[in-house]
């Protein structure tokens, strides 16, 4: 889907949580060339899910946190394309300080808005509004999350935990996403939307990781109601293997690899 | 005569109290218990008393000999990590929540009982451990009930129930007379129709649903019988919570899906025991 015809400078986007907001951003970064474009996603803290995908998919994409709001708009200032993530679980008025100090830019503001809730706030944050089917209540979504990384996940118990998640084991989830390593050395991004037929399983474009834990990012994010995260955090726990399973994987993995090459 | 066969009650005694009463209406007139009387569930001892109380003939399963004899796990035992440590915790819970005659009682269990063409175990007549899944290897299957002596063998572990016929009994083995010549002999034994069956779980099903199942088998029509008990599972569901077990118990026995995931490899062998 384009943007506007004359191209803003500054695309502020915001919406429920799996409606499709780094998707929409994805797509207008690969239809939308540009010398620098910034990626900015302010409260993704230590679990930043989003903007590990968007670096490993546009490595050119400079991706911004938060304290980097001066280095943003000085890009800006040199012509730079920004993009503006605001989560669902933020309040619509905390990236309101950043977008007047970028007022005197082209600035679009699209909300991605679930059918039916016409009279919400995004109707008067946005410029744009598109509306997407969300197949789940808005009320009372609480997120829980973590980082994962340094961890190695047993890839029968990935399975284990996703499908406890997802079928309401530790609550009623309606969306839960996350980047995780596997003992083979790759990473995977696994994505569910509730009421969405299945999960999404994507493979990351990242050399396989053969050496020890890993320092990349990994993590997960959950959004949902009654959540239980003692519970998450310990399934998780139970989950990851020990350095001696790592280190007996890695050895075998690249004996085959040696093998086979 | 008809008898009951049921197995892997696991500590979920409001599903023991609900089949034995269900087995009473079938006129039952004799039960059998394959073992896993034990483990994951809320009542471990309760469960132990009820059937020594009623002198049901049972036999030793995976869970009764563990809380015997310490965890000596084949890879079978876990498929995933996940599954490892939720049966390490819930191993350590049993060991601290069972009497010490309750044990007692677990270590004298026989691990395999005959009964005229019968025979009843918990896994295998091989191990308890052993996971005799429908799809294993037709020559296996056999094997395993001639090693018994019976036509019909009785188990549980798989959680599953089902009946397998094995109307095929012709076992070939070729046997080597002699190595400086490499001549194998043929030798051939032809058996009578063999049945294995698997009587399913009481307190711990992995059918989708959380209702008991256990068999009837009638000897003197011969018939074989799936009983699928409905029971109040919220009570155990209830129970696990409050005694200390991971909630995650309760959700998973609810939508029917066992405390664990189990091994599905119909062609691993278990090293357990051999």
């Amino acid at each position: 889907m384009p943007l506007n015809q004359i191209s803003p400078q500054i695309i502020a986007i915001t919406g429920a949580p799996g409606i499709g907001k780094t998707s929409l951003i994805r797509r207008s970064i690969q239809e939308n060339p540009s010398e620098k474009i910034l990626y900015f996603s302010p409260g993704a803290g230590t679990v930043p899910i989003d903007s590990t995908q968007i670096q490993i998919e546009f490595p050119d994409v400079q991706i911004l946190t938060e304290g980097q709001e001066l280095e943003l708009i000085e890009y800006v200032e040199q012509g730079a394309i920004a993009y503006i993530e605001l989560g669902f679980h933020l309040d619509l008025s905390s990236g309101e300080n950043l977008l007047q100090a970028l007022s005197e830019y082209r600035t679009e503001r699209i909300a991605i808005v679930p059918k039916g809730l016409e009279d919400s706030e995004w109707y008067r944050w946005a410029t744009e509004v598109r509306t997407a089917e969300c197949n789940f209540d808005l009320d009372q979504i609480q997120m829980w999350r973590s980082p994962c990384t340094g961890q190695m996940f047993d890839p029968n118990s990935l399975n284990v935990i996703w499908y406890e998640l997802t079928q309401g084991a530790y609550g009623e989830v309606c969306r839960c996403k996350g980047i995780f390593d596997l003992p083979d050395g790759r990473t995977f991004y696994v994505d569910y939307v509730s009421g969405d037929p299945d999960s999404l399983y994507l493979p990351l474009k990242l050399p396989r990781w053969l050496d020890g834990r890993p320092t990349r990012f990994s993590g997960i994010e959950v959004m949902g109601r009654n959540l239980d995260g003692k519970a998450i955090a310990q399934s998780i726990t139970d989950s990851c293997l020990s350095d001696e399973v790592i280190s007996q994987y890695q050895q075998q993995i690249k004996q085959s690899l040696l093998v086979s090459a | 005569m008809k008898i009951a066969v049921m197995s892997c009650i696991h500590g979920n005694y409001e599903a023991l109290e609900t089949v034995l009463r269900d087995i009473e209406q079938q006129k039952a007139e004799k039960i059998f218990c394959l073992g896993d009387l034990v483990g994951y569930g809320p009542f471990p001892s309760n469960v132990v008393e009820m059937i020594r109380s009623l002198d049901i003939p049972t036999v030793q399963g995976c869970w009764d000999e563990d809380i015997v004899e310490g965890l000596n796990s084949c890879e079978c035992s876990y498929p995933s990590v996940l599954a490892e440590q939720r049966g390490k915790f819930v191993h350590e819970w049993t060991n601290q929540h069972i009497y010490d005659e309750t044990r007692e009682y677990l270590a004298e269990l026989p691990k395999t009982l005959l009964d005229g063409n019968l025979a009843f175990v918990h896994g295998s007549p091989q191990s308890q451990h052993e996971y005799l899944l429908p799809e294993l290897n037709g020559f296996i299957a056999l094997e395993r009930v001639l090693s018994t002596g019976a036509d019909i063998l009785f188990c549980g572990h798989t959680h599953i129930p089902y009946v397998r016929s094995l109307d095929q009994g012709q076992l070939q083995v070729r046997v080597m007379t002699g190595v400086e010549t490499l001549n194998a002999e043929s030798r051939s034994f032809n058996t009578d129709l063999k049945r294995i069956v698997n009587v399913g779980s009481v307190g711990e099903p992995r059918h989708g649903r959380p209702n008991a199942t256990y068999v009837i088998y009638d000897t003197d029509s011969d018939q074989i019988t799936m009983r699928e008990v409905e029971y109040d599972y919220q009570k155990t569901c209830a129970a696990i919570i409050e005694r200390g077990l991971p909630a995650i118990f309760a959700w998973r026995l609810a939508k029917g899906m066992e405390y664990a995931e189990r091994a599905d490899d119909a062609s691993h062998l278990c090293e357990r025991g051999v």
